[in-house]
Formats: structure tokens, C-alpha cells, sequence
């Protein structure tokens, strides 16, 4: 009986009581945002305040677009050439310490943003170097054969070329369109295409955001959401501004399983052209509600400097990392609005 | 000398070989370059094992109870990612635990889902049904549970233990029939306990305890050690100056005080995790149920010499335990303590159950199948049942 008890109360306590692995012995304090200061000699696990060391740069992301090699026919006609790879084996950091399988094109997630006048004539160098098949289908008005549906890009260096001429204006989304649909665009095979009108539009700081969830334990639920891939990137690496500078927003929501998304501004309101297509804005608001794969252009300037958010008013979303900050700069006179876009 | 030495040596080799031919094999299988059990991929898994709620924050124990190392790496409160601390860090070997920190404002009977995110993007979630605060050790709170435990345990066994006197006139037959209904009373609760045992583990384990087999297991030994311990108490009951009756009561009194000391734990845990009408409903339950338990103790011992004094230390052995479970299940509490406590108080039971039926059917002339015993055995049961539905 003594034995029994002795034993049993021995294996309790090495199953029970923690054995610890080397403790930290630093005394760490973090305050979180409703304030309250948490004292702690062991680790902050903090995706919200924590500054993520992920290898996609969303900020470099967010206002780079990819014109192409440009040349031109004898007719005048502007020709741009893009290379797009996809591969599927890379396993990216997403959230400090969240390691996740991203399926890519050009090695990012979402893939480059290409960008074209209306007119120009598209050629999409297409190149399958992951290990299932892949193609890429671009929302828009292209002939069938160019639709990336029913041709089938085999894997280990399978090639197409897309050609078809841009439009029409506004920005669209472009994807993978192998079955298992959702698979393969909840992985990250997307990204923007925008189409330039020939007049082209009013000087802006221009910028790039896809709306996108991460399912990273395949729950057909997504784990993280996030505006450019990375959950809480802009929260704390806030978006520079300036006052009084015209700031236009390419937003495309990518995001899967969940019906819909949108995006809210603080302290200011945009004018909203629903897919770009119309040159006339359609509301003035601070808040959209967008289904799968909608999109429009927000423009909008701030008068205050200082710091507003934009995020998810699905405050699921916005809590599980789409969330981000303007830092709106009292500079009357900036560069970047002289900055032209399009060329 | 050296003949034997050398039949020693023979005897030694002969033991010792095939224990070498089963380490080559191990080896050869789990060694390196043995890549025969290469099946796919081991899946991490972590159990969140105990949820606290303390003053603005929330505590979670994490266990990784997969077969490789994990890392904690993201933690949300009904899946809104919140900052936290893991305390000493997140990094886990197998069945090594850590406490995540989160602070938050909850809000006191609300439901909870805690949730914690590992390295490869999995989240794993426990559900709080009522958030209540978790209860910090104070002297107050110390004696109410003792005095519960009292309650619960204590006075209904000596309640119980009151009807000796009675039992101690009636017929040999009727009292057969009172030591069957004792056997039938045990029996119930040793089913009651491995099934709350095996309910714990379900509910707060992860499967690689292989909490059934944790529960058999236990209950086994337990029953083992006690039938050894329990044999030489009686065998020894003269030397000790007890009478076989008191030995018997006595290895009753253990069995059902460790099954009390369940029950403790049982009430203890649902006054921590803030169930307080489920615990007022199990100390009324209890407290019925457990007069019962007296019945049992006092039947044996109604045969030897009524000695108010051992009588009354038996009553506290059986019902004591009670305040000691409530202070470790309001305190302390494991889920795997609970386990182990309960499967040990069902093999101590099944051993009473034997050493009382092989007491009846000695006093009985070997015979078991008496209508007074084969009666008393299936009342037994049913009192049980009915006052179990108090519970």
C-alpha cells in the first residue's frame, strides 16, 4: 500500500508538475492595448505589438507594381512582357513563429501587381515550377483559350504564354484556376492586376491592398486575416502619409470561407469606385462590404496629421490581424504627388 | 567452486542472451539507419489541460502530449488573437507543459473559449462553460471546504454507523442479507468511480495518457496492493489485538474513504470552477448517498464487541478523506490526480467487495447464493442507483 502510494504520488508529481525547461531568468514587462502591464521572466507571444522577421516585405509590396519589358509594334501599340513562376514548396513565416506552406507566384504571396494601359498588348511568360499543376486566370475580357481554365499547366517547368490586350480599366484579380479551386488560391496563388485608363488618373500615392486569410491548419476556417498577407504588418509598421495628398487605394478582397469582407477608415471618408471600371465614383463612405474577389479604388486625403486605423468592421477579421494604421505627416509639400503613375 | 562458478556463469549467459538478441532487434527497428517504422508523419498535439481565471488575466496549462516538440506560439480568447506570456517559454518537449498568460478583462459566468496556436499554424481550444475567479488559498476558505468535507463525508458515515445497533440484533440471515447489501453498496460506487475517472480523463487528458487503460491499470494495482496489505492485517488481526470483524470494517473504511476522498475532490473542483449550483447539488447528493456508507462499515463489525471508539475512528478513516479531496480538488487541482485518485478508490473498493463476500460465504458455510444475500447484493445496488440520482 505504502509502496503503491509512494509510486503513484512520485509518477504524479513528474507528470503533474511542470518540468520546466530552462527558465529565462529576465524580468520582462509588456503593456498590452487595454493597458493593463504584464510582468513576466518568460517569453511575450505577441503577433499584435511583436514586430514580425517574415520574408515578404508588405510595405515594399504595397506600392511596387511591375509595368513589365515594354517595347512597342510598328502600329504604336505598347507590348508589355511579364514572367510569372509558380512554386508550391516554400514554407513561410507568416506570424512570428507560425510556419505555413505558401503556394506563390514569383516567390511572394500575393504575387507582383502587373500593371497596363488600356489597349496595350499582354504577354504573360508563364512558368509551373511547383509539383502540382497551376495556371493563371485573369479577371477581365481576353479571348477563351487565353482564360487559364481549361489549360492545364503541368508541374516541374510546364509553360504557357497568356496574350490578350488589357481591359478593360480598373483593378481585377488574377488566379490560379486548377481544382481544387479554393486549395489552390487559399495557399496564395493570386494577385492585382490593374488597368490604367489611356488618359491616365490624377497624380496619387498609389498602393496596393489584397484583402487574404490564412487557414493554417486547414479547418476550411482561416486562422489569421490580414490586408497584404501578413496579420498585424501595418498596425506595427504603419502606412506614411501625407496631409493633403491624394492617397488611392487598389483594394481586392481575396479572402476564402468567409462570405464576406470589408474594409472601415478612421477619422476620414474615400470616395469608392466599385471595380475601378467607372470613372465616377459610386459612394462616399468609410466603410464597403466586399464578397469574393471584389474590388474597387478608394481615394481619400487626410486634413489632420496623426495616427487613424483601417480595418475589418468584421471585428473577427480585424482581431485575427487585418488591421493597420495611416501615419498621416503634417507635409504640405511632398514628392510623392508628383509621382506619376502609369508610365 | 569453479564448477559451479561456471554453472552460475551458464545460468547468467542463458538469461542474459536472448535479452541481447531482443536489444539487437530493437535496434535493428528504432536504430539508426532503421527506417522499417518510417510511416509518414507524426502529428503535433498539445492539451490544454487547466484554465484559470485570475484578476484581469487569464492562465492556460499547456501540455504537449503529441510525440514531437511543439512551440507556442500565438494565444486567443474565443478565437481573437490576444498578446500573452508563456511562462518559462514556449518551446515544449514531449509532456513538458508551460503556462500562457493572457491578460484580459473577462467577465465573471461568461462562457470561454481558450485557444493556442502552435508552430505549424494548428490551434488547439479548451471551453470554459462559466468563468469564475480561481480560488487562492485562505484559512476561511480553508475551513469552509473542511467543514463541506465534514458534511459531505463525515457526519453521514456516522449516521450511517448508527444503525449498528440494529443490525447487531437481527438473525443471522437478515444480517447475510445486511453484509450483501454492503457488497452491493461498494460495488456501485466502484463502477461510479471508474466511470467519473474515465469522464475526467475524456474530458481533460489527451489521448496519450490512453486514460481507460490509465484507469484499469491503476485500478488493478491498487486492488492488488490492497488485497496483500488488507490479507496480512487480517491474518495478523489477533496479534494486533483486533477482532476479524474491526479488520474487515477497517479495510472497508479505507476503501470508501479513498472513494470520499474522490467525492471531495469531485465538489472541491466544481466550487473552483465556479458550478456553484452544481456543487450544492453534489454535497446534498453526497451527504444522502453517503449514509449508505456507514450501513456498510457497520455491518461487519456488528459482529465483534461494539466499541464506540474504533467505531468512530473507522467513521473518520471512511469520511475524512472527503475534506482533504475538497481542499486539493478547490486548490490544487489535476486532472490527472483526479484520475488516478478515483481508479485508486475503485480498486480498493473491488478488494473490500472480495474480502467481504469471502466473509459471508464463510459465515455462511460457503454458500453464496442464499436468497437473503442475493437480495441484499441487488438492493444494495438499487439503493445506490436511486440515491445517485440526487447527485
Amino acid at each position: 500500500m505504502i509502496v503503491l502510494l509512494a509510486v503513484t504520488i512520485g509518477l504524479s508529481t513528474i507528470i503533474v508538475f511542470p518540468s520546466f525547461s530552462e527558465a529565462e531568468s529576465e524580468l520582462k514587462t509588456f503593456v498590452t492595448h487595454s493597458g493593463k502591464v504584464i510582468r513576466t521572466t518568460g517569453e511575450v507571444i505577441d503577433p499584435l505589438y511583436t514586430v514580425s522577421e517574415v520574408e515578404f516585405d508588405p510595405m515594399e509590396y504595397l506600392r511596387e507594381f511591375n509595368y513589365g519589358k515594354v517595347s512597342k509594334l510598328e502600329d504604336g501599340t505598347t507590348v508589355r512582357e511579364y514572367t510569372i513562376i509558380a512554386e508550391d514548396d516554400k514554407v513561410m513565416e507568416v506570424s512570428p513563429g507560425v510556419f505555413y506552406n505558401v503556394w506563390t507566384y514569383n516567390g511572394t504571396v500575393p504575387g507582383p501587381t502587373i500593371r497596363a494601359t488600356e489597349g496595350d498588348l499582354l504577354k504573360i511568360n508563364f512558368i509551373n515550377n511547383g509539383s502540382k499543376e497551376h495556371t493563371i486566370h485573369f479577371h477581365g475580357i481576353h479571348p477563351a483559350e487565353m482564360d487559364g481554365v481549361f489549360e492545364i499547366v503541368g508541374p516541374g517547368g510546364g509553360k504557357f504564354v497568356y496574350e490578350f490586350e488589357a481591359g478593360p480599366v480598373g483593378v481585377h484579380p488574377y488566379h490560379c484556376h486548377v481544382m481544387p479551386l479554393e486549395e489552390h488560391i487559399v495557399h496564395g496563388l493570386y494577385g492585382v492586376f490593374i488597368v490604367d485608363p489611356k488618359e491616365g488618373r490624377e497624380p496619387a500615392d498609389e498602393m496596393v491592398m489584397v484583402l487574404n486569410g490564412l487557414d493554417t491548419d486547414f479547418d476550411t476556417e482561416n486562422n489569421f486575416y490580414a490586408a497584404n498577407t501578413i496579420p498585424f504588418y501595418y498596425q506595427h509598421h504603419p502606412i506614411q502619409i501625407n496631409t493633403n495628398e491624394l492617397i488611392r487605394v487598389y483594394v481586392v478582397n481575396m479572402v476564402e470561407f468567409d462570405p464576406i469582407n470589408n474594409f472601415h477608415l478612421h477619422g476620414n471618408l474615400y470616395t469608392y469606385y466599385p471595380t475601378g471600371t467607372d470613372l465616377v465614383p459610386s459612394f462616399y463612405t468609410d466603410m464597403i462590404t466586399l464578397s469574393q474577389t471584389e474590388r474597387g479604388i478608394m481615394e481619400f486625403e487626410y486634413t489632420y496629421p496623426g495616427k487613424y486605423l483601417f480595418h475589418a468592421h468584421k471585428v473577427e477579421f480585424s482581431e485575427k490581424g487585418w488591421v493597420g494604421m495611416f501615419l498621416v505627416n503634417d507635409n504640405a509639400n511632398s514628392d510623392e504627388s508628383s509621382v506619376k503613375y502609369g508610365s | 567452486m569453479a564448477a559451479s562458478d561456471t554453472s552460475k556463469f551458464k545460468v547468467a549467459a542463458s538469461g542474459v542472451i536472448p535479452f541481447a538478441f531482443v536489444i539487437v532487434l530493437m535496434l535493428y527497428i528504432f536504430g539508426p539507419g532503421g527506417d522499417l517504422l518510417d510511416f509518414g508523419i507524426a502529428l503535433p498535439e498539445i492539451t490544454i489541460e487547466k484554465v484559470d481565471f485570475i484578476d484581469s488575466e487569464i492562465q492556460a496549462t499547456v501540455r504537449n502530449t503529441g510525440s514531437i516538440p511543439v512551440q507556442v506560439v500565438v494565444a486567443d480568447v474565443n478565437d481573437r488573437i490576444q498578446p500573452a506570456a508563456v511562462e518559462p517559454d514556449g518551446y515544449l518537449e514531449r509532456y513538458e507543459t508551460t503556462l500562457v498568460r493572457i491578460p484580459f478583462e473577462w467577465n465573471e459566468a461568461e462562457p470561454y473559449r481558450i485557444g493556442i496556436t502552435i508552430d505549424d499554424g494548428t490551434r488547439f481550444e479548451k471551453e470554459i462553460e462559466s468563468a469564475a475567479f480561481a480560488l487562492e488559498f485562505t484559512l476561511d476558505l480553508a475551513i469552509f471546504f473542511a467543514i463541506i468535507g465534514t458534511y459531505v463525508g463525515i457526519i453521514p458515515v456516522m449516521i450511517g454507523l448508527l444503525w449498528l445497533p440494529f443490525i447487531k440484533k437481527i438473525s443471522k440471515q437478515k444480517y447475510h442479507f445486511f453484509l450483501a447489501l454492503t457488497a452491493g453498496l461498494l460495488l456501485f460506487l466502484a463502477i461510479d468511480s471508474i466511470e467519473e475517472s474515465i469522464e475526467v480523463s475524456n474530458e481533460n487528458l489527451a489521448n496519450s495518457f490512453n486514460g481507460a487503460l490509465l484507469v484499469s491499470t491503476v485500478v488493478v494495482l491498487s486492488f492488488l496492493a490492497l488485497y496483500y496489505v488488507g490479507n496480512k492485517i487480517i491474518s495478523k488481526s489477533d496479534s494486533l489485538h483486533f477482532s476479524k470483524p474491526v479488520a474487515i470494517g477497517l479495510m472497508i473504511s479505507i476503501g470508501i474513504g479513498l472513494h470520499n476522498f474522490g467525492e471531495g475532490l469531485a465538489i472541491g473542483a466544481a466550487v473552483g470552477i465556479g458550478s456553484i449550483a452544481f456543487s450544492t447539488f453534489l454535497i446534498v447528493g453526497f451527504a444522502l448517498h453517503n449514509t449508505t456508507e456507514g450501513i456498510a462499515i457497520a455491518a461487519p463489525m456488528s459482529r465483534g464487541k461494539l466499541m464506540i471508539g474504533k467505531l468512530a475512528i473507522m467513521g473518520l478513516i471512511a469520511g475524512s478523506p472527503a475534506i482533504f479531496g475538497a481542499w486539493i480538488g478547490g486548490f490544487a487541482y489535476s486532472p490527472f490526480t483526479s484520475v488516478v485518485f478515483l481508479a485508486i478508490g475503485a480498486g480498493a473498493i473491488f478488494q473490500v467487495i472480495l474480502v467481504l463476500l469471502k466473509w459471508i460465504q464463510k459465515e455462511n458455510d460457503g454458500n453464496l447464493s442464499t436468497l437473503s444475500v442475493v437480495s441484499g447484493f441487488a438492493i444494495g445496488m438499487l439503493v445506490m442507483y436511486f440515491t445517485s440520482i440526487f447527485v
